[in-house]
């Protein structure tokens, strides 16, 4: 298995899902959201059942807006392109990005010495901890408490910090800010991409996003599990995972992206780059998402609240030990199988999920990962991948009948 | 009647065995026991041997098909109902034993008297999500204790942590889930934790160790309990 928690870690973790759990409590079972989750359903359905048409779609649009489109297979072909873009940056600006994650985007650009500024708040500290690892989709250090905070705090700038939350904000706003000044490109992720329009949707409630996508070259990581067919899709998407993700029917911001900064004030002549970005380049990455859709395709309808992991039991005693990466919980197990493969999805849990059923009740979309768990074991199994004590037990089930004989 | 036992109740808790005996000879209710009674499929279907599984099922079904089946073990509930019609295309005729024994104290075949002592319910995932069955356990307590609900219950009961396999292979992290589980039951007054699933039962009881010494008994316990004289 992955790394574990410490106590204090699942601690503050279960802290915080509780808050989260009994905010958003209310909204869940109002009908309004149970109306908005059946019409993101139906989306949602039918975007991975017309994936391929969506990406065609997507690319003519996009391209046809000014914004350049790097196909990616793979993690490799990801970082390839992103690497020949800012190759002779010092440092780059980054947002929350589970897909950005999951390609190793920021190990990537330190190796080549290029720095990365993460600006979402709880991403930035969680980047100066040691483990650098996230317990939730859109709050990443749900697992820290306010004291442990203001030490990772206090020992990366080396001065005294209070343990107190507006003072480690207003510091590490400071120490971004001047950061982003000496960056001229921007990555964040995109929570959905409408193929008709050519928009990105991206979802954000500190407004960092809104900084990064105005730097001179703004490139978006998107995987192709986010398209939807319109921009109202994508924004009904969008509405749905904020509700589910933080108990508010509405995000501070909804930045829609649907070309680079543009004017024709001067006698209609087309000029880019005004106040935002003069180049948009999006990558977008299959990364095994193909497989899944083919093999696990309920796996596809996530739209990335995080809802399953709040009430997982075991999600609620290992943590981020459970799942890959930011594709946290079973589900996060699911993918993994498909963004990278069978061991990884060994390792990050594929037997230590109780199918207990609970995360398809909580989740919007309904996936059902106890099934589809079941049905990975059996590949895995089948391929020689499985636990010595099940293979104990079910030699003795066949041998005599019983799981306790012998 | 056929009783099907499931393997920990067969052999790890033979006092679930014997309760349920008890109950179904003082409703007079006829039943008999397989001589050669084995796995019902459960484990190796949630571990990944599906192929074994298949085998195991298929030579259960021949034994069962046909029967009136009443089952002590949420576990094997799920799965003979659902995964064999599911797997085998096998349609079983089996009631889960807290069905059975609401029925007979609605029709009046065991009267039992209210103990003066509060009991919550944990839902096994098997019985509860996975079967959709609530109801029947909570009316047979009703009848024989007073019920004191846990915070997260119905859909929303808290995995004991026993199932898919975890017990085996992460007997640490069941063990937690467990913990956890008992604690929910610590915020009530309860002074027993009923269930009706061995498997919960075996994991609960593990994770017991605790000052106010709640107590896990399966439904079949605590009902005979309400009819000793």
């Amino acid at each position: 298995m992955n790394t574990p928690m410490d106590e204090s870690e699942i601690q503050a973790m279960n802290n915080s899902f509780k808050i989260l759990h009994e905010r958003r409590r209310k909204l869940l079972d109002n009908d309004k959201t149970g109306k908005l989750k059946e019409r993101v359903r139906g989306i949602r359905e039918y975007s991975i059942d017309h994936l391929e048409e969506l990406k065609v779609e997507a690319v003519e649009k996009l391209q046809s807006n000014g914004i350049e489109v790097v196909y990616a297979e793979d993690s490799k072909e990801a970082l390839t392109a992103i690497y020949a873009l800012v190759k002779d940056e010092k440092c780059i600006a980054k947002s929350k990005s589970n897909t950005a994650s999951e390609i190793g985007l920021t190990d990537f650009l330190q190796d080549k010495d290029i720095d990365v500024v993460e600006t979402d708040l709880g991403d930035r500290i969680v980047q100066f901890t040691e483990k650098k690892r996230s317990s939730h989709p859109i709050g990443p250090a749900a697992h820290l408490n306010l004291e442990e905070i203001a030490q990772v705090i206090r020992e990366k700038f080396n001065r005294e910090v209070k343990s107190d939350p507006q003072e480690i904000l207003d510091m590490v706003r400071q120490d971004v800010l001047e950061e982003i000044a000496h960056c001229n490109v921007g990555i964040t992720g995109a929570n959905s991409l409408a193929a008709e329009d050519g928009s990105l949707v991206m979802v954000h409630n500190e407004g960092n996003i809104s900084l990064v996508s105005l730097l001179d070259t703004h490139i978006v990581i998107v995987g192709i599990d986010k398209l939807v067919g319109t921009l109202e899709e994508a924004i009904s998407v969008v509405k749905l995972e904020t509700i589910y993700a933080t108990g508010k029917t509405a995000p501070a911001y909804m930045n829609v992206v649907s070309s680079p900064s543009k004017t024709a004030d001067i006698e209609q002549i087309l000029l880019n780059g005004m106040y935002g970005a003069s180049r948009v380049v999006v990558i977008l990455l299959d990364n095994g998402r193909s497989e899944a859709l083919k093999d696990s395709r309920e796996t596809l309808l996530c739209i990335g609240c995080g809802s399953c992991i709040v009430t997982c039991p075991v999600y609620n005693v290992l943590g981020y030990q459970f799942g890959y990466d930011r594709h946290l919980g079973g589900r996060g197990v699911v993918f993994s199988r498909y963004v990278r493969d069978k061991e990884v999805c060994f390792e990050s849990g594929l037997f230590t999920c109780t199918l207990c059923g609970q995360c398809t009740l909580d989740c919007p979309m309904e996936i059902p990962t106890n099934q589809l768990i079941e049905k990975l074991r059996s590949q895995s199994v089948k391929s020689g991948i499985l636990h010595q004590k099940h293979e104990e037990t079910a030699r003795k089930i066949r041998k005599d009948g019983s799981p306790f004989s012998g | 009647m056929l009783y099907f036992r499931g393997c920990t109740v067969r052999e790890k808790l033979p006092r679930i065995e014997m309760a349920t005996k008890w109950i179904l000879e003082k409703a007079h209710i006829e039943y008999r026991i397989l001589d050669d009674e084995e796995c019902c499929g459960s484990f190796l279907l949630r571990t990944g041997f599906t192929d074994d599984a298949r085998d195991v099922m298929a030579s259960a079904a021949e034994k069962l098909k046909g029967e009136k089946v009443i089952v002590s073990c949420a576990g094997c509930y799920n799965t003979l109902k659902n995964d064999y019609k599911d797997l085998l295309g096998v349609e079983l005729d089996v009631i889960h034993t807290s069905t059975l024994f609401e029925q007979l104290i609605k029709d009046g075949a065991i009267k039992p008297k209210k103990l003066p002592v509060n009991v919550s319910y944990h839902d096994p995932c098997h019985l509860g999500r996975h079967s959709g069955e609530y109801d029947s356990p909570r009316e047979v307590l009703k009848a024989t204790a007073n019920l004191v609900e846990m915070e997260n219950i119905k859909e929303n009961a808290r995995c004991c942590g026993a199932g898919g396999g975890v017990k085996s292979a992460y007997p640490e992290v069941a063990s937690k889930l467990a913990q956890r589980r008992i604690t929910d039951a610590l915020e009530t007054e309860a002074e027993i934790l009923v269930t009706s699933c061995s498997f919960c039962l075996v994991n609960l009881e593990g994770a017991c160790q605790n000052p106010r010494g709640i107590r896990v008994m399966d439904l079949s316990e605590i009902l005979l309990w309400a009819l000793s004289d």
